[in-house]
This record gives structure tokens, sequence and C-alpha cells, in this order.
């Protein structure tokens, strides 16, 4: 499903973000990233949705290499993932509804697959009553559940999230948890990278650390621990 | 393109247009104004020429035929031209008609210098044509020498001349006013949209991240862009055949120069080239500062 072969990322300003990094991610898995701040995990993650590029070495998602793949396939790529950052935030001036919908928009779906689609979307979220209301008017972790939400609309193979759970609190950040572990038991695959502790030694998924952009754990059933 | 993108394009650029009130007032109304003077020069130069081909037609052609011309040949074409739908009337005249008139009016002994008696007249038949009202000259003239009888044509060359020139001239100025103001108009439209490209940005991103191809994204752009070239179009437009029916042609009483009879036909076809220009200068504005949208669109890298 994902495939890094020797993927360096070397940024202008001579930092290393990934160094000769290779990995692969079959379809369904789950895997937790982790890692120290200044690792690479979000280098790593841009990588996934050709928002960069590696320096060197090769990216494959669904069996295409995409690190050579031209500017114009990028958007049909996207419409296969799910992106959910922590900085990817809602539009102020639309509705919860809205927000959800936009990427059904983008690829021309009729407004009957749109509304129907969106409100399945907003149930698996569990703010299906909110739908008319703006994202101000929404908590930290509902505005996240919405972002999710607009991630899955598409039914994505993959669902790519970085530090989703950042500033919620523990009990949020479970709820929001749950809701990955059911869109990956429907057989999306889904990559996480996450300071969370708590949660990547409960649950025991396939854990990848990266220090300075090395991989320096690849486990599966892991934990947090890097060292 | 399907209908729900053509949908989507257009109540986004509703909503946009609402939201972006002033910056998108600024862009139509400088639609507006600068297609306003576009189209004032556009009329005036279609009336001064209309004035000038008015003072053309009163003038007379007169054809001078070969000497080997007979009467009746000088008869025969006479009637053949009398049906072109140029000309209004045709007087033949004789040689001595001609030299008749000459008589009456000059200095025997003068007319005897230069060879001329009542026994020996060199000089030719000749057709005076009165041409129709309105009728362009310059076709008429082409069609006079082909027939094998005139030997030349004289139709007061030197005012024509001078007359082609000023239109000319009127035509080509009024053609780099229309470029300059258009350029100008389009550099406030390209930094319009520029300014609001920006302030949408965050939007554009998270366009762009759920999979939307930069077409996509430029669309409600060039909707807008659109919206506000036609809207500016008809603004002038309207604005332009209100100042001319009423206070131009008031004007015209007291003024040669202008001639109200520029018809609705004329004016049609100057509405048709404004709102073109109109819709043009909103979609290549918008075009222009979307061109680059890859490099803006980049969701902001996180710094640690
Ligand atoms: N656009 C950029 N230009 C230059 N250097 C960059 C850029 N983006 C990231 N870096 C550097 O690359 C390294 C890896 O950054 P990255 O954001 O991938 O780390 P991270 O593991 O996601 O950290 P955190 O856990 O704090 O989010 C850092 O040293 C960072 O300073
Ligand atoms: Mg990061």
């Amino acid at each position: 499903m994902i495939q890094l072969q020797n993927v360096t990322r070397i940024f202008p300003n001579g930092v290393r973000a990934l160094d000769n990094v290779s990995l692969t991610i079959d379809p369904g898995d789950f895997v937790f990233l982790v890692g120290p701040s200044g690792a690479g995990k979000s280098t790593f993650l841009r990588m996934l949705f050709r928002e960069d590029l590696p320096t060197e070495g090769k990216v494959f998602v669904d069996g295409k290499e995409i690190s050579s793949m031209p500017e114009s396939r990028v958007p049909y790529l996207r419409r296969n993932l799910g992106i959910v950052l922590q900085d990817f935030q809602l539009l102020k001036t639309r509705t919860v509804a809205e927000n959800v919908a936009f990427g059904l928009r983008v690829i021309g779906a009729s407004s009957s697959i749109i509304s129907s689609r969106v409100q399945e979307a907003l149930e698996q979220v569990g703010l299906s009553h909110k739908r008319r209301m703006f994202p101000t008017e929404l908590s930290g972790g509902e505005q996240q559940r919405v972002c999710i939400a607009r991630a899955i609309v598409n039914n994505p193979l993959i669902l790519i999230t970085d530090e989703p759970t950042g500033n919620l609190d523990p009990i949020i950040s479970q709820e929001i948890m749950q809701l990955f572990l059911e869109i990956n038991s429907r057989g999306t695959t889904v990559i996480m990278a996450t300071h969370n502790h708590n949660l990547v030694n409960k649950l025991r998924k396939r854990v990848v650390a990266l220090v300075d952009g090395r991989i320096i754990k690849d486990e599966a059933g892991g934990t947090y621990a890097y060292e | 393109m399907s209908m729900a993108n053509l949908s989507f394009f257009f109540s986004e650029a509703a909503v946009n247009l609402r939201r972006s009130g002033i910056t998108a007032m600024v862009t139509l109304f400088t639609i507006a104004i600068s297609l306003v003077l576009m189209g004032a020069f556009l009329l005036a130069t279609m009336n001064l020429e209309s004035f000038l081909q008015q003072m053309q037609a009163e003038a007379l052609v007169t054809a001078y035929l070969k000497p080997q011309v007979g009467l009746s040949d000088a008869k025969a074409l006479r009637l053949r031209l009398t049906s072109l739908e140029e000309i209004e009337n045709i007087e033949l005249i004789t040689p001595e008609q001609a030299a008749a008139e000459l008589f009456s009016s000059s200095d025997d002994q003068q007319l005897l210098q230069i060879g001329i008696t009542p026994d020996s007249n060199p000089l030719p038949a000749t057709l005076r044509i009165k041409v129709k009202p309105g009728m362009r000259l310059t076709p008429l003239l082409e069609r006079l020498k082909t027939e094998d009888e005139i030997d030349n044509i004289s139709y007061g060359e030197d005012l024509f001349r001078q007359f082609q020139g000023i239109s000319d001239l009127l035509w080509t100025a009024s053609l780099v006013i229309v470029i300059f103001l258009g350029l100008a108009s389009l550099f406030i439209v390209y930094n319009t949209v520029r300014l609001t490209f920006f302030m949408r940005r965050e939007e554009i991103v998270i366009m762009k991240l759920v999979g939307a191809t930069n077409w996509f994204v430029r669309g409600p752009f060039i909707v807008e862009g659109l919206i506000q070239g036609i809207t500016g179009a008809l603004i002038s437009i309207l604005f332009l055949f209100a100042s001319y029916r009423f206070i131009l042609a008031k004007l015209a009483l007291f003024t040669p120069f202008f001639v109200t009879d520029i018809g609705l036909d004329q004016f049609f076809k100057l509405a048709v080239k404004l709102f073109m220009m109109g819709t043009i200068l909103g979609i290549s504005g918008s075009l222009l500062s979307l061109r680059d949208i890859s490099r803006y669109s980049k969701s902001v890298p996180e710094g640690v």
C-alpha cells in the first residue's frame, strides 16, 4: 500500500529531515509514527500526500510512484487519501456539513450523493446533530472530529494523520482514537504521527520510531519507547 | 466539467463576492469606468467618421471619357451606371456642352490660346456623377475604373485623402487609448484578484489537500471575474447609451461635428465590443493572478 525506498529529504538550509528511510506498510495496517520533536515525522507524512518531495529515493502509494508523478496527477492521488493534520483547519465561514462536503465537492459529486455521504460521515464521528453549526460554536475535540469526518467522507484507502490529539484532553483523545480504530477496522490503512505514549502503549499496534530522520525501531505490537 | 462543478463555482463565486464586498466593487467599477472611457472614445471616433463620410459623399465625381468614345457609347455607359446603387444621378456633358460652358464663362482669347475653338474641340465627353448620401466612395471609384470608356476620374482627391488621413489617425488614436485603458484596468483587476486570492489562501490549501485540481480552485475566481466583467460592461453600456441619447444628442444641435445618426445598430455593435472587452478583462485578470497557484497553495510546513 505504502512503500518508501531509501528516502532522504535535505532541506535547502541543510537540515536532513529524513535520512535513507525505507519502509513498507501493508493494506489495512495501523501504524504509529513516534519520535522526538524534529525527528522528521511530519516530513515523512508529507511525502505520502506529495506535499513534499524526497531529495533522493522513491515513494510508492497504492502501487504508483508518487515521487515522480506529474503535478497534475497529485489531486487524483489525494482523492484516495484522508488527511487530518493538527493545523489543517476548518473554514470558519462554513457550517460543519459544508466543511465535510468539501472533499466531495472537489470531485464534482452530485448534491444528493454529497448530502447522504456527509450525513454518514458525521454520524460516524457522532456529530450529525451539529451539522448546521459553525466551527467556532464547537469545542476543540468536536472540531477535530469534523476534520476526521472530512477526511473519511470519500472512503479513503489511507488515512494520514499528524498529531490529531495534539491539544485535546485524554478522554477526548481516547474517543478520537476509537474513531481511528473503527475506520481501520473497515479496511482503511491508518498512519498516525503522535507524541501520546499512553495511547501507543495501550493499543499495541505497529510502532515506527524516527530519530534524526532515521528509523531506529519498527515493531509490531510495540510500545512508545525509543532509545 | 460537470454540472455539479459549475453550480459549485457559481455559488462559491456568489458567496465570495458578497464576502469580499469592497474589493469586488473595486474590480467591478474599474472595469466599468475603463469601458466607459473606451466606449466614449470609440463613439467619438464613429461620430467623426460618419461626419467625414457625409462630407465625402457630397463631392461630385467627374468621369472623363476617352476621346474616341462616341456620343451613343457615352449614353449607353450613362444608362448602365445609373443602375448602380451608390449613384443618385448622372449628367452627361458632351464636348460641345463643355466647350459652351467654358466659353460662356471664360475669356475667348485665353481659350483660343490653349487650343479650343468651336471647330476643333479637344474636350472629352464627361459624366458628372452625384453620389447618394451616406454611400462609401472608394468601392464606387473602383467600379468606375473598370469601365473601358472612362479615361480618368476626378473626385476632389485632396479633400478625400485628408479625410481618410484624419479618419485613420482617429482609429489609431482610439486603438492606442483602448489598449492603454485595457492594460491599466487589467493591472487593477489583477491586483484585486491577487488580494482576494491571498485572503482565501487557507481555503485554497484545504481544497488542494482534499484533492482539488488547480482548475477547480480557479473556477470560482474565474466565475467571479466573469460576473464582474459582465456587470461592469452592462453598467458602462447603459451609462454610455443614456449619455449619448440624452446629453450628446442635445449638444449635437449646436455642434456640426456631432451627427446624431449613429444608429441603434452602430450602437449595438459598440455594446457588443464593450461586452466582450469586459468579459475578457474580468476573466484574464483572474487567470493572470492565479497562474502560479501551486506555489502558494502548500499547507504551511510546521516549524520546530
Ligand atoms: N520547510 C522546512 N525548511 C527547513 N527545515 C525544515 C522544514 N520543515 C521541517 N524542517 C526541519 O526538518 C526537521 C524535521 O521536521 P518535522 O516537522 O518533520 O519534525 P517532527 O518529527 O514532525 O517534529 P514534531 O514532533 O515537533 O512535529 C526539523 O529539524 C525541522 O526543523
Ligand atoms: Mg510534526
